[in-house]
C-alpha cells in the first residue's frame, strides 16, 4: 500500500493506495488543494520510493521551493529517489518535434526512458498543461507511458475546468482507481474547502466529503459541525435529539421543573456525503460564556427560537448578533408552530432585524420532517457552489 | 448595492459608476494608454480593495504604478506571474503572490481566492479595513498574455471562473486584451463573459475610448489621457 499522506484519508481507503493504482486529485478551480498531490509526494519520498515528477508548468527548481515552503520544511527531501521532467524539457520538445503527434511521441518516450532507468514506483503528474497541449488521450498515454511494470502508481493533479463530466471521463473510460475531488464552498462571507472521495475501485467505500483545512503544510480532515443556539426553552434539545438517532443532551431539571442543557447537546446526521455533528448550545443566560466556544468552527448555525414567544426575541437578538460577528451562514426556524398565536414572518423578522436573505422556517421541532428540512437547507445554502 | 466610481464623470455623474459584480474587457491596441486607463479604474477609493494579476510586470513596477496614483498601499494587492521565474525561491506575503508562471492556472486561481479570503476576512491591510462587505477591484493585465500560453477554450473556462468569483463577491473586474493580435472569434469570445466593454484606439497619437454595455452610456467615441492615475475626458 502506499499511504496518500494525509492522515484520515489512508484510513478512508482501508490503509492506502494499493500499488499500481492510477490516482487523480481533480481540482477545482481556486481552491488550494495543491498539498494533497505534494502530500503524498512526501510520503513517498521519506518512505524512499522511487519517484518521477512531471511538471510541464514550472521549472523543478520553482516546484521544490514551493513544496517546501507549502510544507514549511527544507529542500532536503528531494535528495532522496525523484527525477523530473519539467518546463524546461516541455520547451525542448515542443522546439524539436513539428507535428503534435511528434510532440506527443516525443513525451512518451522521455516518460518512458526516466521512468525505466530509475526503475520509478510512483509517477506524480501534473496534467494541467499536457491536456492544453496534447488533449486527454494524450494525457492519458503519457501517463501510462510511465508505468513501466504493472506495480507502478500513477498520481495525477488536474486543474478541473469542466466538473463532473471530466471526472466521469476518468472513472468509466479510463478506469482510474481512486479520484479526488477537491472543492470549495463559497458564499460570500464564508469559506471552507472540502474533499470527496468519489471513486475507489478496490473496494465500496461510500462516496463522502469531507471538509479539511490546510495548517502547518499539512491537509487535515475534520468533522463539519452545526449549532442550534438561541434563547432558553425555545426547544434546541428538541430539535437536536430529532435531527438524529444517536442524539443525547445534558439535561439537569430546572426551577420550573422543565429540563434544561447545562453542556450541550450532541447528534449526528448525514447528508449529501457529509457526515455533520449537530451541536445544541444551553439557552439560559448564565451559561452564555461557553456559546462561543461551541460556536467556532461551525460551518452553519440555526437560530431556534419559539415563535409563540415575543418576549423572547430581543434575548434572541443577541444570539444573531453573535453569529454576525462571527459571520456565520444562518438559518431561523420558528419553532412550537404547532401551537396557536405563532407570530408571523414579518413580525419576527422585524424583531430580529433580519435581513430578506436570511431563511426562514416555521417548524415544530417534534416533527423530524421538519428538523430534517432546516439542516437540509442549511447545508445546501452552505455548500452551493453556483457559477 | 455598492457602485464602483470610476473617476470619469460621465459614467460617474449619470449612473453612478460600475455595478457591484459587473466585469469589463478593456479592448486595446499595443503602445494606447490602456493599461494607465485600466489601472486608474482598478485604483481602490478609501474603504476598497484592489488585486492586480500581472503577468507583463513584476509587481515591484506594479506597486510603483499604483503609489504614483497615490493609493494606500494596503489596500492592493498583486500576484505576480512573473518574477517567480528568475527569483524560484521568493516567498509569498499578506499582499504580495507569486505564481511560477502564467501558464500556471491553478496558482493564479488559488492565490486570487487566498487574497479575496483574507480581504474578507479582515487580514489583509495590517490590521486597518476597509468598507464591509469590501468592494474590490480586480484587473488581469493581460488576458493577452495567458492567452499566448493557452488553448482558448482552456483560457475560456478559467476567464469563467475567475469572472464568476467577481460577481460572486460583489466586486468589479477589468480584463485588457490586445485587439491586434488576436482573432475575431477569440475576441467574441471572451467579450461573451463580461458585462460591457471599453475600447481604445489611437489615432494621431491621441487615445479615444468608448464605454460598451453600460446602460444610458453613449457609445461614442471620446479623446482622454490619464494624469496621475486620474482618467480625464476630452481635449
Ligand atoms: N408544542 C411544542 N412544544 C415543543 C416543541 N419543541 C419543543 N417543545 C417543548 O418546549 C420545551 C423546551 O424544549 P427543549 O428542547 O428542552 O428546549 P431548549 O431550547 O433545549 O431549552 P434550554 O436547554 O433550557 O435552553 C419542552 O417542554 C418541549 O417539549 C414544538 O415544536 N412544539
Ligand atoms: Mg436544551
Amino acid at each position: 500500500m502506499i499511504s496518500t499522506g494525509i492522515n484520515g484519508i489512508d484510513d478512508m481507503l482501508g490503509g492506502g493506495i494499493p500499488r499500481g493504482s492510477r490516482v487523480m486529485y481533480s481540482m477545482e478551480p481556486g481552491v488550494d488543494g495543491q498539498l494533497f498531490m505534494i502530500s503524498t509526494l512526501f510520503a513517498a519520498l521519506s518512505k524512499g520510493l522511487s519517484c518521477l515528477v512531471v511538471l510541464p508548468h514550472t521549472t523543478f527548481d520553482i516546484f521544490k521551493h514551493d513544496a517546501a515552503m507549502k510544507r514549511g520544511c527544507t529542500m532536503e527531501i528531494f535528495n532522496k529517489k525523484v527525477v523530473f521532467i519539467d518546463a524546461v524539457d516541455r520547451e525542448r520538445i515542443e522546439k524539436s518535434s513539428r507535428t503534435r503527434k511528434d510532440v506527443l511521441k516525443a513525451w512518451e518516450t522521455k516518460v518512458k526512458k526516466l521512468s525505466k532507468e530509475n526503475a520509478v514506483e510512483i509517477a506524480f503528474i501534473y496534467v494541467d498543461l499536457l491536456y492544453n497541449d496534447l488533449g486527454l488521450e494524450g494525457t492519458i498515454s503519457i501517463a501510462e507511458a510511465a508505468k513501466t511494470s504493472g506495480t507502478t502508481t500513477l498520481i495525477l493533479e488536474h486543474l478541473n475546468l469542466e466538473g463532473r463530466s471530466l471526472i466521469d471521463q476518468f472513472i468509466e473510460k479510463y478506469s482510474y482507481d481512486l479520484i479526488i475531488a477537491i472543492s470549495s464552498a463559497f458564499r460570500s462571507q464564508l469559506h471552507f474547502n472540502y474533499f470527496t472521495l468519489m471513486h475507489t475501485s478496490w473496494s465500496n467505500v461510500p462516496r463522502r466529503s469531507v471538509p479539511f483545512i490546510a495548517t502547518e503544510g499539512r491537509v487535515v480532515p475534520y468533522i463539519p459541525k452545526i449549532v442550534v443556539t438561541g434563547p432558553t426553552q425555545a426547544g434546541k434539545s428538541t430539535f437536536v435529539t430529532n435531527a438524529s438517532d444517536l442524539g443525547f443532551s445534558i439535561d439537569r431539571r430546572g426551577v420550573a421543573g422543565d429540563p434544561t442543557t447545562v453542556a450541550m447537546d450532541f447528534g449526528w446526521l448525514h447528508w449529501k456525503n457529509f457526515e455533520i455533528t449537530v451541536y445544541g448550545t444551553p439557552g439560559q443566560q448564565r451559561f452564555d460564556s461557553v456559546v462561543p466556544m461551541l460556536l467556532s468552527h461551525a460551518m452553519g448555525i440555526v437560530l431556534l427560537i419559539d415563535a409563540t414567544k415575543p418576549s423572547a426575541l430581543e434575548r434572541a437578538r443577541h444570539h444573531v448578533q453573535l453569529i454576525r460577528e462571527k459571520r456565520l451562514p444562518m438559518v431561523i426556524a420558528a419553532n412550537k408552530s404547532d401551537l396557536p398565536g405563532t407570530m408571523s414572518d414579518s413580525e419576527i423578522r422585524k424583531g430580529l432585524d433580519l435581513q430578506k436573505d436570511v431563511p426562514l422556517f416555521f417548524i415544530s421541532a417534534t416533527r423530524k420532517g421538519d428538523v430534517r428540512l432546516v439542516l437540509e437547507s442549511l447545508v445546501d445554502y452552505i455548500t452551493q457552489y453556483t457559477n | 448595492m455598492y457602485n464602483f466610481k470610476s473617476g470619469i464623470v460621465q459614467i460617474d455623474q449619470g449612473f453612478g459608476g460600475f455595478e457591484a459584480g459587473t466585469n469589463f474587457l478593456v479592448l486595446a491596441p499595443p503602445m494606447s494608454l490602456a493599461e494607465d486607463l485600466a489601472y486608474s479604474l482598478t485604483k481602490p477609493l478609501p474603504g476598497e480593495y484592489a488585486i492586480v494579476l500581472s503577468t507583463n510586470d513584476r509587481a515591484a513596477e506594479v506597486i510603483d504604478a499604483f503609489k504614483v496614483m497615490e493609493v494606500d498601499k494596503r489596500y492592493v494587492g498583486t500576484i505576480d506571474a512573473i518574477t517567480k521565474s528568475s527569483t524560484p525561491g521568493i516567498a509569498d506575503t499578506t499582499r504580495l503572490m507569486f505564481v511560477a508562471s502564467p501558464t500556471d492556472l491553478t496558482g493564479i486561481g488559488i492565490k486570487f481566492s487566498k487574497m479575496v479570503e483574507l480581504i474578507f476576512d479582515g487580514d489583509f491591510s495590517d490590521g486597518e479595513s476597509g468598507l464591509f462587505p469590501p468592494p474590490v477591484r480586480f484587473c488581469v493585465n493581460s488576458v493577452s498574455t495567458l492567452l499566448m500560453y493557452r488553448k482558448l477554450e482552456v483560457l475560456y473556462q478559467f476567464l469563467h471562473v475567475l469572472t464568476s468569483k467577481v460577481k460572486k463577491i460583489d466586486g468589479v473586474g477589468f480584463y485588457l486584451l490586445n485587439n491586434e493580435s488576436f482573432d475575431e472569434k477569440t475576441i467574441s469570445l471572451v467579450k461573451q463573459l463580461m458585462t460591457g466593454v471599453i475600447e481604445v484606439k489611437i489615432e494621431q497619437s491621441t487615445n479615444y475610448l468608448r464605454i460598451m454595455g453600460i446602460k444610458g452610456v453613449p457609445s461614442k467615441w471620446q479623446k482622454f489621457s490619464v494624469q496621475k492615475g486620474q482618467v480625464v475626458i476630452g481635449p
